[in-house]
Order: C-alpha cells, then structure tokens, then sequence
C-alpha cells in the first residue's frame, strides 16, 4: 500500500455532470481493487501553457489516494483509452498526511 | 594592461562572495509542483529551470524543485518553451 498522487486533465468542452460522472467511475477504479480515495479537487477550467492535441483548455482534476500497484496498471490503460483525458499524470505521493487536510497548496493554485 | 587584470580578478571574487539565503530554507516553503506561482518564479522567460546560482537556492532544494518543475511541464502548468507567444 502507498499513497499517490494523480492529477488528470480532461478536454474542458465536456459539460460539469460528465466530469463528475468521469471522477466517479476513476474512484471506483481505485475502491474495486482495494484502494482508498482520500482527496477528488476538482480545479475547474484552466488554461494549457502549451496545446495539448490541439486544445488550449482543459479541465483539472487532482486525486489523492492509497493502493497497490495493480490500480495504476488499470489507471493507466483506463486514462489511456478514454478520448477525454487529455493527460494524466501519477506519481507517489512524498509526505502523505496522515489525517484528512484540505491541501493549502491547492488553494493557491486556484488564485 | 597590467593595471586592467587585477581589477577584473577583483570582480571574479567579488561574484563568488555574494551569498543570498536558500529561500526554502530560510522560510520554510514547501516545494510542490502544483503550486503554479512558485514553479513560475524559479523559471527563464524561455522556460528554462534558473540556476541555483542566480537563485540562490541549496542543492537539496534545487533537485526538488527542478523534479517539481519537470512535474508541473507535464501537466501543462507552466511551459517546456516559450515560443507560442512569438
């Protein structure tokens, strides 16, 4: 079991249930393998630095969650094969809080 | 000539004697590549990862920093180049 990291960004034309919808079905990925979702933040439309398959928006998503490796494995394949994520990224989260904090550092971002 | 190279050793060692404080460690802020103000700051205006000479920055903090940066390009938070705006 480790605790991880992902922010994944979706094609910011989908409308907010769709997103929602997305979220939902990525944390059940992670609870039917035995993982545990601590943190979904969604941080709304933002703009790309640089084109991402030729949009310049898109919809951010962080994830902060505990598992095996075998949940990355199917992340991966899911995030992959879905037309909608534009980009994703996982990555091992380096000091996990151990109670439930609302990230200070996410609220920054969103200024 | 033989009056312009002391000068100019002077001014070598002025450089290195120029100490500024690491800012991570001095104010204690937590390097993370989600905070898109401080990955900006610590970038060229070419997008370029600014040496911890410049920066002045400790090693341990710039290897985290340049990791936190490489992290915030992938995800579209800041810029491998700038060259979209020319």
């Amino acid at each position: 079991m480790r605790a991880y990291e992902c922010v994944y960004i979706l094609d910011a034309s989908l409308d907010e249930s769709t997103v929602n919808e997305k979220a939902g079905r990525f944390g059940e990925i992670i609870t039917s393998r035995g993982g545990e979702v601590h943190l979904v933040d969604q941080w709304g439309k933002r703009k790309l630095a640089y084109p991402i398959k030729k949009r310049f928006e898109g919809a951010y998503t962080l994830m902060k969650f505990t598992g095996g490796n075998d949940i990355l494995a199917e992340l991966n394949r899911v995030f992959r094969f879905d037309d909608a994520v534009l980009r994703h990224m996982i990555i091992v989260e380096e000091h996990p809080q151990p109670a439930e904090t609302p990230a200070s550092t996410s609220e920054t971002v969103e200024e | 000539m033989a009056g312009k190279s002391p000068a100019k050793r002077k001014k070598k060692k002025e450089k290195k004697s120029t100490n500024k404080p690491c800012r991570f460690c001095v104010d204690k802020i937590e390097i993370d590549y989600k905070n898109e103000v401080l990955m900006r700051r610590y970038i060229t205006d070419r997008g370029k990862i600014t040496p911890r000479r410049i920066t002045g920055t400790c090693a341990k903090h710039q290897r985290e920093l340049a990791q936190a940066i490489k992290r915030a390009r992938m995800i579209a938070l800041i810029p491998f180049v700038k060259i979209y705006y020319r």
